[in-house]
């Protein structure tokens, strides 16, 4: 076909004016310093298809709580939007106050503000936020969340769980159980227990404890559109493409003393390529300046962001709250000097090389990680341990063990111990590092690769579990209580085997101390005794305390690692304008 | 000609049906159980008992099959009571992966993908067809071997190696272009053009270059026919007999290339998706088969089937009016 003129032009023209405009979204823009602005588009960019979950009962990973805790959800309690220590601090939320424990803290009370409103302007009443928590025991369709509600509340439990199946499936007489553990009266609910929960208004931040109103719960499907009580609303939500938060006008600042709320529109973009992600950071032409990366830095391009000071203010490299560690078998490994040997012995330098150098974290001194600015306090490590390892005091350490513990010594000097790990590239390197680090003493260490899918079943099964197992643990809540007695105490994630230890006895002693103590104070002395107590017991090798980076364009204000979730603080990130 | 089209769409719907027959049968007895999926993190056996029977897995699978295709034509209902939700026809399923019908989810990425595979096509016949008659026209000259060499390297060039190398070319080095971020057609027509001059080019550049290679070879084949012989003896333009008679007997058989190589596109360019983050059908498909995601497994599978088949008719309808021995044969 032959054009004529007149489309020959309108082609060219087309074509031109493509090539042209592409070439003006370029230049550089701002470099992430200013003063907090109300206004503007903040577009975020994710490698994730979505978010795991929007449902607020449903929510479980640090990102989402923050990002919806910020923008959509609120809940009676939460965490200040503060950079470091202070946004550790536990502040009222939806509640007046943090909550008033009775009953030797078995029983909660909240009491709601005024002007509480849902998108539609209707009020958010204390029997949504009891209808919100009561969604948790349909474990049928309310899956992935957290189900402290159902461990905590006092509601009679048989062999399959709960006597309370849940708001859509109860009768009258289950929901009458329900009911009498979670009460109305008026703006004040009340949250009867089963047991001393000193820190339950820690637990109430998570957002299963967040309000749904009953007649716009559409079960499974709330996880597409959820209805918001906070300053945006979702506009749109398209799995794998995106999602768009608009303000929600009938949120009321004067009831909400927590949040910013800065820009006027927030867009999530799923699906992105972090290479892509990375690159349009860093370049942060046009558009770009505005984008932010909900995945952090890909390792290559850490030493660009991190070594060339014209992203200063825009990048973020701060300790996030999981600490690592490897637990050791104590029921396998009874024995003080060889466990203080291989603690010793371990050439942490080169651990945490293997897992990405100093990017990757600082070295632990314990298992409260210091996010947990209330719990932590620095442990008094055992003499001996340096950086790189200490051969020559892990010899000595095993000398003593050849007489205290014979049958142990001649384990790990003979057959050798088993030393449990993901099987992946990463863990495979990690496993090399002990195995040489504990040839160096004498001791024998063999690796044991489990598929990673399995790895946790594997571990957690005593019968199949080794003599050391790489684990690493984050809280749930800014409260040691979801630290230590999960991993040394009566929690479920106890992989020490260290219940038949001698020293066992003293350590749960100081669990339930702690676990009963409502003044926070007193608590969180508590735990950092319980803290240095499992590090002298060597239960675990501390290796270090994660760390995490993140980065913004040049025209986004405002970042830093919110410790309470080791993510964005959502709510502090403004425009610059 | 209407005997052969009602024949051609009979076999059409005879061929369908036998696919999905097939499909579902395969992934029936993939070792996936979609209720462990669907259990989340607190998972028990009594729990994926119990979703195996909300899901309808315990039924036979011959029930499972009827169900299946009575959603596609009348669509389908999930869970009970207030919290009961449907995805209306046509329903290929629900991914309790993802909390979502499965069409829809093709609805979703079905524009970016028709986006993608329009506009290459567009480029890569006029590529490959181009060149392909460049190089028959000047035979053993520099322009056939250009054009040849050009079709050679296109052909030789891994996809995702074209497409890094668009990207770095025009978006890192030259900044001509802005990173792809797909905007929908009908929200921003320019915007949707920028995101898409690349992958277009990438699907191209690797496809046209089988069209260059028919091309030629077609129109030199045609070119020793005797009646073309006749055409020039009887002093026809040297242009109209090319069009009219030389191309017109080369093109039948790339017309069938490229109905087929359209329908296979429409399935999803997986990796043109993925290198520029198309949210298209091909980075769906790669997605689900990555979590086992068995209803959109079936549903694309089906999709795709769906496309090739009709192409196939369509193709031969087109080449039964582009060539009348096609009809008298059949």
């Amino acid at each position: 076909m032959k054009l004529n003129s007149r489309t020959k032009f309108g082609v060219v023209v087309a074509a031109s004016a493509l090539l042209l405009s592409a070439c003006g979204g370029g230049g550089t823009s701002a470099d992430g310093s200013g003063t907090p602005a109300k206004g503007g588009t903040i577009t975020y960019l994710t490698i994730a298809e979505q978010f795991n979950h929007v449902d607020p009962q449903r929510n479980y990973t640090g990102q989402d709580l923050a990002f919806f805790g910020s923008y959509v959800n609120r809940t009676l309690t939460t965490y200040a939007h503060a950079e470091g220590a202070a946004g550790a601090e536990l502040v009222a939320d939806m509640a007046t106050d943090t909550g008033t424990a009775t009953d030797g803290a078995k029983t909660w009370s909240f009491t709601l503000r005024d002007g509480l409103t849902w998108e539609d302007g209707s009020e958010v009443t204390c029997q949504d936020v009891a209808y919100g928590v009561s969604r948790v025991f349909a474990t049928d369709i309310i899956v992935d969340g957290p189900t402290y509600a159902i461990s905590y509340l006092d509601i009679p439990a048989g062999d399959e769980g709960s006597n309370y199946p849940g708001p859509y499936k109860a009768t009258a007489e289950q929901q009458a159980l329900y009911d009498n553990a979670v009460s109305c009266d008026g703006k004040t609910i009340t949250f009867k227990l089963n047991k001393v929960v000193a820190d339950f208004n820690y637990t109430v931040t998570l957002l299963a404890f967040a309000p749904v109103p009953k007649a716009k719960d559409t079960g499974e499907k709330y996880d597409d559109a959820v209805i918001s009580n906070g300053p945006y609303k979702i506009e749109s939500y398209v799995k794998a493409q995106s999602m768009t938060l608009v303000r929600n006008e009938n949120w009321n600042p004067d009831s909400d003393p927590v949040r910013n709320a800065y820009p006027d529109k927030v867009v999530v973009n799923f699906a992105q390529d972090q290479a892509v992600i990375d690159s349009r950071i860093i370049a942060s032409s046009g558009d770009d300046a505005f984008l932010v990366s909900m995945d952090g830095i890909q390792p290559e391009n850490l030493p660009t962001v991190f070594g060339d000071d014209k992203f200063k203010n825009r990048r973020v490299n701060e300790t996030d709250p999981y600490a690592l560690y490897a637990a050791i078998n104590v029921k396998k490994v009874n024995c003080l000097p060889v466990r203080q040997a291989l603690l010793v012995a371990l050439d942490r330098e080169a651990v945490r090389q293997v897992a990405g150098g100093e990017f990757a974290g600082d070295f632990a001194d314990g298992f409260i990680s210091p996010t947990m600015s209330a719990d932590y306090a620095p442990n008094k490590v055992l003499d001996g341990v340096q950086p790189t390892g200490n051969a020559d005091a892990a010899k000595a350490l095993m000398e003593q063990a050849k007489t205290t513990c014979p049958d142990v010594y001649a384990k790990a000097t003979g057959e050798g111990l088993v030393y449990d790990h993901p099987d992946t590239p990463t863990w495979a390197k990690n496993a090399a590092v002990w195995i040489e680090s504990m040839k160096k003493a004498g001791i024998v260490l063999k690796s044991n690769p489990i598929e990673p899918g399995k790895y946790y079943s594997v571990v957690m099964d005593e019968a199949l579990q080794g003599d050391i197992s790489r684990g690493g643990w984050a809280s749930d809540w800014l409260n040691a209580s979801t630290v230590m007695p999960e991993l040394f105490g009566e929690g479920g994630f106890n992989i020490s085997q260290n219940k038949k230890d001698p020293a066992y006895a003293e350590f749960n002693a100081l669990m339930d101390e702690a676990l009963a103590q409502t003044d926070r104070a007193a608590q969180a002395a508590i735990w950092k005794k319980a803290n240095q107590y499992a590090l002298d017991q060597v239960w675990a090798i501390p290796t270090f305390f994660g760390r995490s980076q993140e980065f913004r364009g040049g025209n986004i204000g405002g970042g830093y690692l919110w410790y309470p979730f080791g993510s964005h603080d959502y709510d502090a990130l403004y425009v610059i304008q | 000609m209407a005997r052969f089209v009602v024949r051609r769409l009979a076999f059409m719907i005879f061929l369908l049906a036998i696919v999905s027959i097939a499909t579902f049968l395969l992934f029936s007895v993939l070792p996936v159980d979609p209720a462990s999926l669907s259990c989340g993190q607190h998972c028990t056996p009594e729990k994926i008992a119990a979703n195996r029977i909300r899901l309808g897995y315990d039924q036979p699978l011959i029930n499972q099959y009827f169900t299946f295709m009575k959603g596609i034509f009348a669509g389908r209902s999930y869970g009970e009571g207030a919290q009961a939700f449907s995805c209306p026809a046509p329903s290929f399923g629900y991914s309790y992966y993802r909390g979502q019908c499965v069409t829809e989810m093709i609805t979703n990425a079905l524009p970016a993908t028709i986006s993608l595979t329009i506009g290459s096509a567009i480029i890569w016949l006029t590529m490959g067809i181009g060149l392909g008659v460049i190089a028959a026209i000047n035979k053993g000259k520099i322009q056939d071997r250009v054009s040849t060499g050009l079709a050679i390297f296109g052909l030789s060039m891994p996809t995702f190696f074209i497409g890094l190398l668009l990207i770095y070319v025009f978006i890192i080095w030259l900044q001509i272009f802005p990173f792809p971020s797909y905007t929908p057609f009908l929200d921003n027509p320019f915007k949707w053009a920028q995101a898409l001059v690349l992958p277009w080019f990438t699907v191209a550049i690797v496809s046209a270059a089988l069209y260059t290679r028919l091309t030629r070879d077609g129109m030199l084949e045609t070119m020793s026919e005797d009646y073309v012989r006749l055409a020039i003896a009887k002093g026809l333009p040297r242009r109209k007999v090319l069009v009219r008679y030389v191309l017109r007997g080369a093109i039948t058989p790339i017309v069938t290339i490229a109905g087929l190589d359209i329908a296979v596109l429409l399935g999803g360019a997986i990796i043109t998706e993925s290198v520029f983050g198309l949210p298209g059908m091909g980075r769906l498909a790669l997605n689900s088969v990555t979590d086992s995601d068995l209803p959109v497994i079936v549903g694309i599978t089906l999709l795709t089937a769906f496309f090739v088949v009709v192409a196939n008719a369509l193709v031969d309808i087109l080449y039964a009016s582009l060539d009348p021995r096609v009809r008298l044969e059949s």
